[in-house]
């Protein structure tokens, strides 16, 4: 899922697991996985079977999954891959990591179970250490997505993250990690830059498998920066470690809930990331940006709940939206137009609002 | 003057319409109901809501339509987070009030009270809020909603001995069925008794001559016991039942075959549906799976059953000896905890 496995890899290895990285995914994975899985499964389950078998291939003997407890297909996604791996025939041991919606304990007790004869200590240190790498990560990104737009050679900044995340890969401690991330800085902040650039600020919501990993969302988030827009996520990667798994051990509240400014269209929790997208929607709009993209696979059943209720959210705070489904049948040129149409559209606004006023 | 409250004839309607009306009814309200689905209600709900919604879903904005133009006092679309402990219903079911809101201006209000007994199995917060919304005390509607559930026990009892809802609340007669092939038509209420949303299966079927079952004539208990093979608890009310009435058939004696009836997008049957034919498929029990949506042709589908049922009828007089030597359910979950991997 995008860029997790930095995170995850810098956890396990920290606690002395040998780690497989399935290779990125690409159409390959897909293939594989839709052969596989269910014709109206959505379309992180494909990909991710897709890993599964790649993986294998590779040597992994162990699966760390994650599950829920509903009412979001995620939760289940664990028990049937290991129904469809069973059926091809691959042996398989697997092991899930849910949510710590009972106990810390519970948590720790699992992860505890996953790496064997580690001192509690390390394991400690391990999470420690995956959640600082998924934090400086996301920084990075974050300044991706701002020079993105502006730089005068586009895709210098991609170039120089892609490069960044193995060096940070690389780090085995905290100081090498903070001199590889300090070092990418550097690198990203000397990109030349057009700063008089007039550029639109989109906020991306959605379905988080779609949003964290580029090769579901087929690139939206690059395909936007290269149209000149500065891109905001609603979900980074250390944020959800934060909210999801880390709530329970520090007892930190999160900072900013985006379900509190879904209030007035959509009251309850829906499973997924429904009710964040719709309230991230709505906080874009009051901090100002100037349209919204929302991902999701097709089928994704919170999405749908989101989507129905964005019309409101858009008259409500007179804030274009615009809704894009993929799946395995979705066509880079099409998604591509879309998005251009989008952010003309935008630009013409900003553009008679300034004329007019 | 007694007030009037509309209740739409989609998603859970077949499951709850009598514990509602006669809750209504007895804190002395009239209860409307919209008529059963065709062709005008589908189009107008279909047109309200997103492309990408699931055929239930479109039939109740259709439905929810039709009660927004009428004079009544209350819509009543209550928002089902889980009828029961540890498990939901389903995302849609559970955003639909919010969705029906954004969606459809309608004169009368919207009562949409939130049930939620995932934590704790009481109906208190779910009966403060009507009593609040309504203006009526609290005793009274409490009163109310403990008669209504003897009707609704008295209903479910019904269902289990294969009497169909249309019979008890529309009080119209229905096909015995007294046939020589045991089908299970496995599917959600409210595409298994929605007539217009299946294209009339049941009818179809029976005048094939089929013995029908839906995953009403199974004991909760059972489906519940027959659900818990999986290694991970099943947090769907619904998906469970399907799973454990799929599992507890396998058990029947008899030649006979599975249906599964689906909407298309639905994300419950698209993880559940799935093992069931994986099950099914190690079981050697033949299935027909069939999705529904707003363009099935009537001829497709015609089709297909026919075609399953003769391989059905085939196959029994290749194997005219297979007969259960047991005749009774013996299921227990110990037994095929195998099957799924623990």
């Amino acid at each position: 899922m995008g860029n997790t496995w930095v995170a995850l890899k810098g956890m396990l290895e920290y606690m002395g697991l040998d780690v497989v990285v399935p290779p990125p995914s690409s159409k390959h994975t897909l293939n594989l996985g839709v052969q596989h899985a269910p014709e109206f499964a959505c379309l992180p389950l494909k990909i991710n079977l897709g890993n599964f078998i790649e993986a294998k291939q590779l040597g992994a003997d162990t699966i760390l999954m994650a599950g829920g407890v509903g009412p979001c297909r995620f939760g289940l996604y664990g028990q049937l891959e290991k129904e469809i791996l069973v059926d091809m025939g691959y042996e398989y041991e697997s092991l899930m990591i849910e949510p710590p919606d009972v106990s810390v304990w519970q948590f720790i007790k699992r992860v505890k179970r996953i790496v064997g004869p580690v001192s509690w200590w390390r394991v400690i240190q391990g999470i420690r250490f995956g959640y600082h790498k998924a934090c400086l990560v996301d920084e990075l990104e974050k300044l991706v997505q701002e020079i993105r737009p502006r730089e005068y050679v586009q895709g210098t900044a991609d170039k120089i993250f892609a490069h960044s995340l193995l060096t940070i890969d690389r780090a085995k401690n905290i100081p090498d990690l903070y001199d590889a991330f300090g070092l990418a800085k550097q690198k990203l902040l000397h990109i030349p830059q057009d700063t008089t650039k007039p550029v639109l600020k989109i906020g991306l919501v959605g379905e988080i498998y779609t949003l964290l990993e580029p090769f579901a969302s087929l690139d939206i988030e690059k395909k936007l920066g290269y149209l000149g827009a500065h891109v905001t996520r609603s979900l980074y990667l250390s944020e959800w470690i934060e909210s999801h798994l880390l709530i329970g051990i520090f007892r930190r509240k999160a900072k900013i809930s985006f379900c509190d400014f879904a209030n007035p269209f959509l009251n309850h929790f829906v499973g997924g990331h429904g009710q964040e997208t719709i309230g991230a929607a709505a906080s874009f709009a009051l901090q100002g940006y100037e349209g919204i993209v929302q991902v999701a696979p097709l089928t994704c059943m919170p999405e749908i709940v989101a989507h129905t209720i964005f019309p409101r959210v858009s008259e409500y705070y007179g804030i274009p939206i615009l809704t894009i489904y993929v799946d395995e049948q979705s066509g880079e040129a099409g998604i591509g137009t879309r998005l251009e149409a989008f952010v003309d559209l935008l630009q013409r606004k900003v553009e008679s609002k300034t004329q007019c006023g | 003057m007694t007030k009037r409250i509309g209740i739409p004839r989609g998603l859970l309607f077949y499951n709850f319409f009598l514990l509602w009306s006669s809750f209504f009814e007895s804190l002395g309200m009239e209860v409307i109901s919209t008529a059963e689905t065709n062709k005008g209600i589908l189009d107008k709900g279909a047109s309200k809501v997103v492309d990408e919604a699931c055929l239930p879903v479109k039939v109740f904005y259709g439905h929810v339509a039709e009660l927004a133009e009428r004079e009544l006092d209350y819509i009543f679309v209550p928002r089902m987070v889980s009828i029961e402990k540890g498990a939901y219903i389903c995302p849609k079911i559970i955003g639909i009030p919010d969705m029906v809101k954004a969606n459809i201006t309608a004169k009368p209000a919207y009562l949409a009270p939130n049930l939620n007994m995932r934590e704790k199995e009481s109906h208190d917060q779910f009966l403060k809020e009507i009593a609040a919304n309504m203006g009526k005390p609290l005793i009274q509607v409490q009163k109310a909603w403990r008669s209504a559930m003897k009707v609704q026990q008295k209903y479910e009892l019904d269902l289990l001995q294969g009497i169909y809802p249309e019979k008890v609340f529309l009080k119209r007669e229905t096909l015995e069925h007294n046939g020589d092939l045991n089908i299970l038509l496995l599917g959600h209420e409210y595409n298994l008794y929605d007539d217009y949303i299946n294209m009339g299966i049941r009818k179809k079927l029976k005048q094939m001559g089929c013995n029908l079952m839906t995953v009403n004539q199974v004991p909760k208990y059972v489906q519940q016991l027959e659900s818990r093979v999986l290694s991970r608890r099943m947090f769907w009310t619904y998906g469970k039942s399907l799973l454990g009435t799929a599992r507890y058939f396998r058990e029947l004696p008899g030649s006979k075959g599975v249906i599964l009836l689906t909407s298309f997008g639905c994300g419950i049957d698209s993880i559940v549906g799935n093992m069931i034919i994986r099950y099914l498929g190690k079981m050697k029990i033949p299935y027909l799976n069939i999705t529904l949506d707003e363009h099935t042709g009537e001829a497709g589908i015609n089709t297909r059953i026919e075609a399953f049922i003769d391989l059905l009828r085939w196959r029994r007089e290749l194997d005219e000896d297979n007969i259960s030597t047991y005749g009774k359910y013996l299921g227990s979950p110990q037994r095929y905890a195998g099957i799924y991997g623990s």
